[in-house]
């Protein structure tokens, strides 16, 4: 059963952050009062860019690109999805906040191979928007885990089903509240948009990559918009025992983002980190001295 | 979608998949361009098409030539048409890329622009409406089913010829051939 | 006899290399090198031995010791085993350069006094040793020449200095109190000391160790140290020679006062270890920023040099078996990828003609793969991606802190893994990704003897990442030899229930799914090669020459941090010695020269004495 999951929990992830990317289009369209592509548009751009010939421009670029989209892969086996998780035994949350960095590092060094400077200015921008978020990011997650007193991502799940929901509880709802400010920024939602920002450095990390390339890094942005909602899902919601309602949860936490999204402009890089460090940094500090206070 | 789609989408999924995601390299020559934000925003959504404009060529497979073509303009056009993959379609929008247009008797204006590149379809007037393109989309996707829209295999055919009227025209590119031109 | 052997090799290989390099260079070099793998071959054969005897004569009245054990071996390993590669990297890279039998002598002798320092058995001839590595190392970082190196050399030897002398009174005041410096009589005599007495020697001995372990606020002399100093060295310096500091640490905290009489020395919250803990949080944070800033390939990795050290005294100070293991494994991991990069580094600048500012290189990814994969890896292993061998001692660093509910040192490293990110990126964009720069265009391959070095290096962080279970059980049995209790191991990871690694998973799972990947990739996916300048310019040909991003990579970043993060202690330490210097004017001034003004003192002091004794009169 667990070999079975081990290779099936992967395609659900991909097939669930495929149709997310999907909806998130559709859902754009409608609040632009637009009609907006089929649901699946993007399974229809992937199958074009397969079948487009491609310009490479070294091992690196190709390589990147492989590493960068197997290292989200294999996060989805060590996230708990539902009730399963295939590899959760294997280092806990410090192994899913290192796995995490494959993706972003991947795509920087295949993005840094093309010699565009374009891409150079994508990936730094990414960078610094990533050390930005991180900051709060670090202190919700060291709150959790100070809180559970694991670093087992199961366990946190098991806890939460067992009482109420971290974000429910109380001194982590301060913590709540500050992953809440920086979700946009972990998907790459506006009003943090600024890597791809294709009207001013076209499209950043991204401009070389046509064909297979693009087509290996939309699934991978797919991928890393299941993982990010599935973390804050698991670490916030409770989890679930129950696949059907582990996906509810991420449509209703994806949505609510979406709307953000669709009606901010864009942030510049500076004032984005400036913003990060500032209100989410501050509220990540007052529910992590919180719990350090109150203890487990 | 009807079950017809359903079986081309089998039989060819390539095909319907350059036919229903063409994107489009958001690149400006001359005023036809001011057709394009509408076109894509909210009072037409080209996106319902599948086509999208991208930044990069490398990312696109459709081309709209967006009125008249200067000479330092066709040198942009050719570098870029030449970095984006395969397959990739062409279309001339407004009568500037056609045949010169209104500045038909100019000196520094491309007048047939399918000497220099290969153009898979015209739309034409001065300058058409939206509503053009998605004439224009509906009727690429004829083609693409019938395998009529081959300019870039008529690029990769006869290059050589290209790269000679380019060069005479910008005296010199600086770039190398993109395919290997066979002598004579 | 097997240690004095070790000794005597090491001092008298070094005295026998100068000597021979004035016969014959070739000579020379392979003298050095037979010496260095004779040094590794020995150490190899102590492994496990632990003993301590004392030695025929003394000074002084104090009899000399020695002493070996895990320990003293695992640091002596460390700095054999970067020694050999060392001597081996030095041939080409010192090819042509001048005073080479001086440099050879002065890197083995670096070497002998630094293996004398781990197996001394008392505290004075750890002093002696001490010394001789100071003062070698000061000839080595002013090897160079010219006003710069003299000025680092000068400001390592100053602080240096002040550790030394802090180290001699606290041995002194040991020795007036218990008449004895053998290490393993003090550690029973300690158990009685009064805690003044222990708060003393704990203080000046600690200034002495974070002075050498650059731990901030003591850091400020490496990064010169570095950017003037021959790579081989530079590597030598980052990987062994600073990380004595923790050696004497170790001796300090867990042989000489051991746990019971740690936990003694706390006013409530500030204890020892806690100061200790954060000491290194601060060295992280700061050490992670400083580099951001920076744009010298060296200089960059010297303050990740700083940086690493932070994370080495916060799993120390945990005292936990797990944060101690995180430590010390961390040690070894650290000398492993640090040595790996100054290696790359120095292979850069030997190459591109002495190049080192990140500003002007790029692309070299297609003239120098061997270098690329070095520094690839090891700037992996210094961020610590899974499969390097840093991932394993950062994981069970974070995991004792986060377990031992301390948040926020937790945050302290994590956050410092980030800024290493972002500086590790930078190091390897700016050097070897990007457009090849027309000028960087005829850059030849690392040579074969210093392409070695950078693959065993290679080799060792992944072996070391996919098999932790070997090293560790070493670093268990220092441990176990400071009185910790054991891990629990497997090759594999760590299998105990407080919640478990196991490496040969997710060793499985990359493989398994970048091959799954690899195969879509090939199998649907067709592509042409093309020449960089076949880039996307907004439809323009690339300019030729220089097209890249690099200058600046993060400034907007820089302009928020670079306020806080100045390098305040060493502005105030400058300040001291620029003090130091006015007030030798000053004194200048009054040794005037002029015999009229020196009648003129005496004149004065003397109507100054008569007017004294008229009105009190005190005589
Ligand atoms: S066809 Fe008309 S609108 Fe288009 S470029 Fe020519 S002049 Fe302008």
């Amino acid at each position: 059963m667990r070999i079975v999951w081990l290779f099936l929990s992967p395609l659900i992830a991909l097939v669930a952050g495929v149709l997310l990317l999907g909806l998130s289009r559709k859902i754009m369209a409608r609040i632009h009062w637009r009609y907006g592509p089929p649901l699946l548009q993007p399974v229809i751009d992937i199958i074009r860019l397969f079948s487009q010939r491609s310009a490479s421009h070294g091992i690196l670029f190709d390589l990147g690109i492989v590493v960068s989209l197997a290292g989200s892969l294999i996060i989805t086996l060590f996230l708990p999805f539902g009730n399963i998780a295939p590899l959760s035994g294997s280092g806990g949350m410090l192994v899913i906040l290192y796995m995490m960095l494959i993706g972003p590092l991947g795509i920087a060094l295949s993005g840094g191979e093309s010699g565009n400077p374009n891409a150079s200015i994508g990936i730094s921008r990414n960078l610094m928007l990533a050390i930005g978020y991180e900051v709060p990011l670090l202190m919700v997650l060291l709150a959790v885990m100070t809180r559970y007193g694991t670093i087992s991502i199961v366990e946190i799940v098991r806890v939460q089903q067992a009482s109420t929901w971290s974000i429910a509880s109380w001194p982590l709802v301060v913590s709540g509240l500050a992953y809440l400010l920086v979700m946009p920024a972990m998907l790459g939602f506006r009003p943090f948009e600024v890597v791809q920002a294709p009207q001013e450095i076209s499209s950043g990390p991204m401009v070389e990559y046509g064909g297979s390339y693009l087509a290996l890094v939309s699934i991978q942005h797919a991928l890393s918009l299941y993982i990010t909602i599935s973390l804050f899902v698991n670490l916030m919601l409770g989890g679930s025992g129950n696949i059907v309602i582990f996906l509810f949860k991420m449509l209703v936490v994806f949505v609510l983002f979406l709307f953000v999204n669709a009606v901010f402009p864009r942030f510049r890089i500076e004032q984005a980190v400036r913003y990060l460090w500032r209100w989410p940094t501050l509220i990540g500090l007052i529910g992590l001295v919180l719990v350090a206070l109150v203890g487990r | 979608m009807d079950r017809n789609q359903l079986i081309k989408w089998l039989e060819a999924p390539a095909k319907m998949g350059h036919k229903y995601s063409l994107h489009a390299v958001y690149f400006c020559t001359g005023c036809g361009i001011i057709e394009v934000p509408p076109s894509i925003t909210a009072r037409w959504d080209a996106e319902r098409f599948g086509v999208l404009p991208t930044a990069s060529p490398r990312q696109a497979n459709l081309f709209l030539i967006t009125g008249y073509v200067s000479v330092k303009t066709l040198k942009a056009i050719i570098r870029t048409y030449e970095q984006m993959p395969e397959p990739k379609y062409t279309v001339g929008f407004g009568s500037c890329p056609i045949n010169g247009g209104m500045y038909w008797d100019s000196y520094n204006t491309i007048k047939h622009l399918d000497k220099y590149i290969p153009i898979d379809g015209w739309i034409a007037g001065c300058m058409p409406r939206p509503e053009a393109i998605f004439v224009a989309v509906t009727h690429l996707w004829t083609l693409i089913d019938k395998d009529m829209a081959d300019g870039y295999k008529r690029y990769r055919k006869y290059y050589s010829q290209y790269r000679a009227n380019q060069e005479k025209v910008l005296l010199g590119l600086e770039w190398p051939p993109l395919f290997p031109i066979e002598a004579g | 006899m097997m240690v004095e052997l070790l000794l005597i090799v090491a001092f008298g290989g070094s005295l026998l290399t100068y000597v021979l390099g004035k016969l014959s260079s070739r000579l020379r070099n392979g003298f050095a090198l037979l010496n260095a793998l004779a040094l590794v071959i020995m150490i190899g054969m102590l492994y496990g031995q632990e003993f301590e005897r004392s030695l025929p004569f003394g000074f002084l009245g104090i009899q000399f010791s020695i002493r070996m054990n895990m320990l003293s071996w695992f640091f002596a390993a460390t700095i054999l085993g970067i020694g050999l590669l060392a001597v081996l990297y030095s041939f080409r890279y010192m090819k042509g350069k001048e005073r080479l039998d001086y440099y050879y002598f002065t890197l083995l002798f670096i070497n002998a006094s630094m293996l004398g320092t781990v197996v001394a058995g008392d505290l004075l001839s750890f002093f002696i040793f001490w010394e001789m590595m100071s003062w070698s190392t000061y000839l080595l970082i002013s090897l160079r020449g010219g006003g710069k190196a003299i000025f680092a050399g000068i400001k390592y030897i100053i602080m240096s200095l002040v550790g030394s002398l802090a180290m001699l009174v606290a041995i002194v005041s040991l020795y007036t109190a218990f008449g004895t410096v053998d290490i393993g009589e003090l550690a029973v005599h300690m158990q009685s000391a009064s805690l003044g007495l222990a708060l003393l020697v704990v203080i000046l001995f600690s200034i002495t160790f974070v002075i050498i372990n650059a731990l901030w606020p003591f850091h400020t002399w490496l990064p010169d140290a570095h950017a003037e100093a021959v790579s081989p060295f530079s590597a030598i310096l980052s990987a062994v020679l600073v990380r004595k500091g923790l050696y004497g640490l170790f001796l300090l905290m867990y042989v000489i006062l051991g746990f019971s009489f740690l936990d003694r020395l706390a006013v409530g919250a500030i204890s020892f270890s806690n100061v200790l803990a954060w000491i290194g949080a601060i060295t992280i944070v700061f050490a992670a920023f400083r580099a951001l800033l920076q744009n010298d390939s060296k200089r960059i990795l010297a303050w990740s040099t700083v940086g690493q050290g932070g994370y080495m005294v916060l799993g120390v100070s945990v005292a936990t078996s797990m944060g101690m293991a995180g430590g010390t494994f961390h040690i070894l991991n650290h000398c492993i990828y640090i040595a790996l990069l100054f290696f790359v580094a120095g292979a850069i600048e030997h190459r591109t003609g002495g190049i080192r500012d990140l500003d002007s290189l790029g692309g070299l990814i297609k003239k120098m793969p061997v270098a690329f994969v070095g520094g690839l890896v090891g700037i992996f292993g210094l961020i610590g991606l899974p499969l390097t061998n840093g991932f394993v001692s950062k994981w069970l660093i974070y995991k004792s802190l986060i377990l031992e509910g301390r948040p926020f040192l937790a945050f302290a490293a994590f956050l410092g893994t980030w800024g290493t990110i972002l500086y590790g990126y930078k190091f390897i964009h700016n050097i070897f990704l990007g457009q090849l720069p027309d000028e960087l265009r005829d850059v030849k391959r690392v040579p074969f003897t210093m392409a070695v070095p950078i693959m065993v290096l290679v080799v060792l962080v992944f072996l070391f990442g996919v098999l932790p279970g070997i090293p560790l059980s070493v670093v268990n049995q220092v441990g176990t030899y400071m009185g910790f209790e054991p891990l629990d191991l497997n090759v594999w990871g760590i299998p105990s229930e407080s919640g478990t690694l196991n490496v040969v998973n997710l060793l499985a799972a990359i493989a398994v799914a970048g091959f799954l990947v690899w195969l879509l990739f090939k199998t649907l996916g067709r592509s042409t090669r093309v020449d960089q300048s076949d880039n996307y310019a907004a439809g323009a040909a690339i300019p030729r020459g220089r097209y890249g991003f690099t200058r600046e990579f993060y400034a907007p970043l820089y302009r928020i941090v670079s306020p806080y993060v100045k390098d305040f202690p060493d502005a105030l330490f400058l300040w001291i010695a620029d003090r130091t210097k006015a007030l030798g004017g000053m004194t200048r001034k009054i040794y005037s020269g002029y015999v009229g003004s020196y009648v003129m003192y005496i004149v004065l002091f003397l109507a100054a004495l008569v007017f004294v004794q008229l009105t009190w009169s005190p005589w």
